[in-house]
């Protein structure tokens, strides 16, 4: 099968900054992609570009075999998106919000459906502003799936949500995954790109400075002759927090 | 289409579950007419009249007397040249200068008719109308009384008293457009711009949506909370006040339509051309300030200073104030505002274009 994205020396600077130095990938049909990088590494430039938002100042993408300069909005079609840094419409439930962005592809979907398969089913009466955060990552989720996207962008889905939510994010984007669809997810949690990601392109300074399965990753590192500094340890105190709070997802 | 609407149920779903906005769109204009309408601030009821009665011989004493005694004037007696000071500072609405030769006698063929000179303030139009209208009856009756029977004086009396042109006559249209141009400017560009700031229209804008569709369903909406916003003025205006919309309703509410697009396409420009919530607020005042005075509202538009009446009478805000009061108080037909109408359109199509080269949804 061909790549469901294709990245060719992609270019972007806003005046002096180079976001995006040239940067070529690929993405597998059916995999867990990551975009991992420090603040400021380009992610979200890339990402953007790729969903058809920015418009990139070189190179050439296609993305499930449409090309983003020449047809955003046929992209638009075909993919899901969840955007770094955006809201909803104001005063509107969950349900509605979902009905909202089916209406925006022209679609009419079973919204309960949806909502339930995001675990949101109980709130889909709720206003959409007073869902709590992980409530609202899974809802932006729903609202990304209305058009069952062959791909899934999620530019940083689990900052800033607890342990526990960020697991429970984890679970469903492995269950998005089973049911086909390619993830394309940008983060700068390492032990999400691990436990997540089939491959990871390690950003830095607008350059892709490495693009492998995490494992590969590590074992490239170690085969390098490296060697942690500090002692190994059996427990961190994420482990701790997660024995003493439990691992199940906290609903108010 | 399909699209437009469902986009448009749903705005107008969280349009309508917004207590802030509502209060703005409909508790507000309210309560601006109920104040203004009760407390009769710009009351024209009473026209004050100052009288030169230069004859002083028993017709003029006889004028004077029953224009004292007509309930809507405030008579008092000045000299010419005191009265014209206080007519320039606006103290006084009227002047009247009863000639030396003044008698109300059948006149004999080819005498020349003793004239009245009448001075009015241009400021307060309205006032100087009834007030004319008044004296111009007073000597009708006058004349009848020396040459024809008196019972024609009873039903002229009446006549004279009900000359009386009240103030929420003239309020209710003004309340109208003001609340028109200020539901359209403000509800389209804080809500957008919040949305723009927010990040709600890039989250949109990641949908394949017509923008087209989406803006049409942001109008729709704001159209149905005006037209709401009119009903609730005009059944006030009808049941509290008493108010009789000569033209019909059908000509004033397609009038307030077509002012309401207008005042849309203004908000969508500013909506456009603000980046941060914080610029709304001050723009939308200094497009608004002005033609909250200078436009008709409360008082007369000629209450603005001569020297920009120009451009005071050519502002959107005031041609549709003349329209929808020509038609509310004078009975003005759709073709007897086409001027208006006409200047309103114009108005539409350049804040339409200027709309389309601010708006720009790509940016965000
Ligand atoms: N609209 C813009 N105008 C100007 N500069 C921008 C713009 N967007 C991003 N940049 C700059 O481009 C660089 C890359 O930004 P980008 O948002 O792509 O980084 P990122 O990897 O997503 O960072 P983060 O992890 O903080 O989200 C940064 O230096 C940023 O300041
Ligand atoms: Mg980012």
């Amino acid at each position: 099968m061909p790549p469901i994205v294709q990245v060719n020396d992609l270019r972007k600077r806003y005046g002096d900054i180079e976001a995006v130095r040239g940067i070529s990938f690929f993405v597998e049909p059916g995999e867990v992609f990551g975009l991992l990088g420090p603040n400021g590494a380009g992610k979200t430039t890339t990402v953007e570009i790729l969903e058809g938002l920015r418009r990139a100042d070189g190179g050439s993408a296609t993305v499930a075999g449409v090309d983003v300069f020449r047809d955003p909005s046929g992209v638009k079609r075909r993919i899901g998106v969840q955007l770094q840094a955006s809201a909803f419409p104001d005063h509107l439930t969950a349900r509605e919000t979902v009905r909202f962005f089916a209406a925006c592809y022209d679609l009419v979907v079973d919204e309960l459906a949806l909502l339930r398969s995001v675990d949101l089913g109980e709130r889909a009466n709720q206003p959409q502003d007073k869902l709590s955060g992980g409530q609202r990552q899974r809802l932006s989720i729903a609202t990304a799936l209305v058009n069952q996207p062959q791909v899934l962008f999620l530019d940083e889905p689990t900052t800033g949500l607890d342990p526990q939510a960020r697991r429970n994010l984890w679970d469903l984007i492995r269950d998005i995954q089973g049911r086909g669809t390619t993830v394309f997810l940008t983060t700068h949690y390492l032990d999400e790109a691990e436990i997540l990601c089939d491959r990871v392109a390690i950003m830095e300074q607008g350059n892709i400075v490495a693009l492998n399965p995490p494992r590969k990753l590590i074992d490239d590192l170690l085969a390098r002759g490296f060697t942690k500094p500090v002692l190994q340890q059996k427990a961190n105190l994420e482990d701790v927090f997660l024995d003493l709070t439990g691992h199940e997802l906290r609903e108010p | 289409m399909r699209q437009t609407v469902r986009l448009f149920g749903l705005l107008l779903r969280g349009y309508v579950r917004d207590r802030t906005a509502l209060f703005f769109s409909l508790v507000v204009p309210l309560m601006l007419m109920v104040i203004f309408g009760y407390l009769n601030l710009g009351d024209f009821g009473r026209v004050s009249v100052a009288i030169d009665d230069q004859a002083k011989n028993q017709s003029s004493k006889q004028l004077v007397d029953i224009l004292k005694g007509i309930n809507t004037l405030v008579v008092t007696e000045q000299t010419t040249d005191d009265a014209l000071n206080h007519l320039k500072r606006t103290e006084l609405d009227m002047l009247v200068v009863i000639p030396s030769d003044f008698v109300i006698a059948p006149a004999r063929p080819g005498q020349a008719v003793p004239q009245l000179i009448v001075y009015g303030d241009d400021a307060r139009p309205q006032q100087v109308a009834v007030g004319r209208q008044i004296i111009a009856q007073v000597i009708d009756r006058l004349s009848f009384a020396v040459t024809q029977t008196a019972p024609v004086i009873a039903v002229k009396d009446e006549t004279v008293q009900g000359v009386r042109l009240r103030y929420v006559d003239f309020l209710v249209p003004g309340i109208l457009g003001v609340n028109i141009m200020q539901l359209a400017i403000f509800s389209v560009a804080f809500a957008l711009v919040a949305d723009k700031q927010r990040g709600v229209l890039r989250r949109i804008m990641a949908t394949p949506v017509r923008v087209t569709n989406l803006l049409a369903a942001h109008v729709m909406t704001r159209l149905v909370i005006a037209a709401g916003q009119v009903a609730v003025l005009l059944l006030v205006a009808l049941v509290l006040f008493n108010v009789t919309i000569v033209g019909g309703l059908i000509p004033l509410v397609v009038v307030a339509l077509i002012g309401t697009i207008l005042f849309l396409t203004i908000g969508f420009a500013l909506a456009g051309w603000a980046t941060s919530e914080n610029q709304v607020p001050a723009i939308a005042q200094l497009i608004t300030l002005p033609q909250f005075f200078f436009s008709g509202v409360f008082f007369s538009k000629n209450a603005a200073p001569e020297l920009i009446r120009p451009v005071t009478n050519i502002l959107p805000l005031t041609l549709l104030n003349d329209a929808l009061r020509e038609i509310s108080v004078q009975g003005a037909t759709i073709w007897d505002v086409r001027t208006q109408i006409l200047g309103l359109l114009i108005w539409t199509l350049a804040g339409f274009i200027l709309a389309v080269r601010l708006f720009r949804f790509e940016k965000f």
